[in-house]
């Protein structure tokens, strides 16, 4: 018969637990576990602006996402912060280019889109 | 299905009806549909074709052995089970044979020893699996789960014949009953929450 690999019962043993292990901690997924994906997906169509705002002695950078065919919405977060103005600044500026689908800006909200009424 | 499969599938039909020693290369050529010569040139002798016989049998077990990476619970181990019953269906004659091979093969008993230890040990952790898991009791007397393990294997490897010898009906579900019939009393209530709900209903009757 042809030789095959085997492997000790002990370690054979081993092995199993070791798979049986993984099923307690990896779980087969589901449909709605994705929703996370689903959810923040519109982040992906946003124009992006940095934000510098200094709070308790620390420079905090947010930024803004605003869907760019419905600029209303838009959600606002806080990226990290430095203590340095101009560091924090150049950080804003590479996260921006970073975070937004368009790096070079011409995806842009368009105020029309925004559906003021001015009464 | 080329030639040489051809070969080997009328040869396990032939071993499952008469045994390994009793069938001779003429019958297994003319099940085939072939002349013995041509039956040469793909095997040059019987023991060439018990060998490739085996050789199928066990990676066909190492399949089903596999078949652990799915998961130890509830489902998987019903799903095992059916392909348990399908084996040991197809290669009835591992039983007719048993002693026989012990005495002509010895690698094949080799084989055999090898694939029935990692058997014990896959039922084995499923129950510690499922005993972490909460679905069953913890060991009531110690060591009842090695004599427990020993039982279910037992009950795979040799439902089929002792139904046979009681002259009663052999069917897939019937077959998974008689195992989990072993395990069935050990259950928690969640384990026969989850059996119910993801295995086969309970009959609550009973």
């Amino acid at each position: 018969m042809k030789p095959v690999f085997s492997l000790a019962p002990e370690v054979y043993g081993q092995m199993l637990d070791r798979l049986s292990s993984l099923f307690f901690t990896d779980k087969l997924g589901f449909e709605p576990d994705m929703n996370f994906y689903r959810d923040d997906q519109w982040l992906s169509d946003t124009a992006v602006i940095d934000q510098l705002n200094c709070r308790r002695g620390t420079w905090e950078i947010s930024l803004l996402f605003a869907h760019y065919k419905t600029p209303m919405k838009f959600i606002s977060r806080r990226i990290a912060a430095n203590t340095c103005p101009k560091k924090a600044g150049t950080m804003a500026f590479y996260m921006r280019r970073l975070a937004a689908k368009d790096q070079r800006g011409t995806l842009k909200v368009d105020i029309a889109d925004m559906n003021l009424t001015m009464n | 299905m080329n030639t040489k499969q051809r070969i080997l599938e009328a040869a396990i039909r032939l071993f499952n009806v008469d045994g390994v020693a009793n069938v001779r290369l003429q019958q297994i050529a003319d099940e085939t549909g072939i002349s013995v010569g041509n039956l040469a040139y793909h095997f040059k002798n019987k023991e060439a074709i018990v060998t490739a016989v085996y050789e199928m049998l066990f990676d066909e077990f190492s399949q089903i052995l596999s078949s652990y990476l799915l998961g130890p619970n509830l489902t998987e181990f019903d799903r095992q089970l059916m392909l348990y019953h399908s084996f040991f269906s197809k290669y009835r004659f591992y039983l007719i044979d048993l002693f026989e091979i012990e005495r002509s093969y010895p690698a094949i008993i080799d084989r055999w020893h090898q694939f029935v230890r990692k058997m014990l040990m896959q039922i084995r952790k499923r129950l510690d699996y499922n005993v972490q898991r909460g679905i069953l009791l913890q060991e009531p007397i110690s060591g009842i789960y090695d004599t427990l393990t020993n039982n279910i294997w037992m009950t795979i490897t040799f439902w089929m014949p002792q139904q046979v010898l009681k002259g009663e009906p052999v069917s897939e579900s019937l077959f998974k009953d008689a195992v989990w019939a072993q395990i069935s009393p050990y259950f928690t209530l969640k384990g026969l929450d989850e059996f119910a709900a993801e295995v086969r209903p309970l009959d609550l009757h009973n």
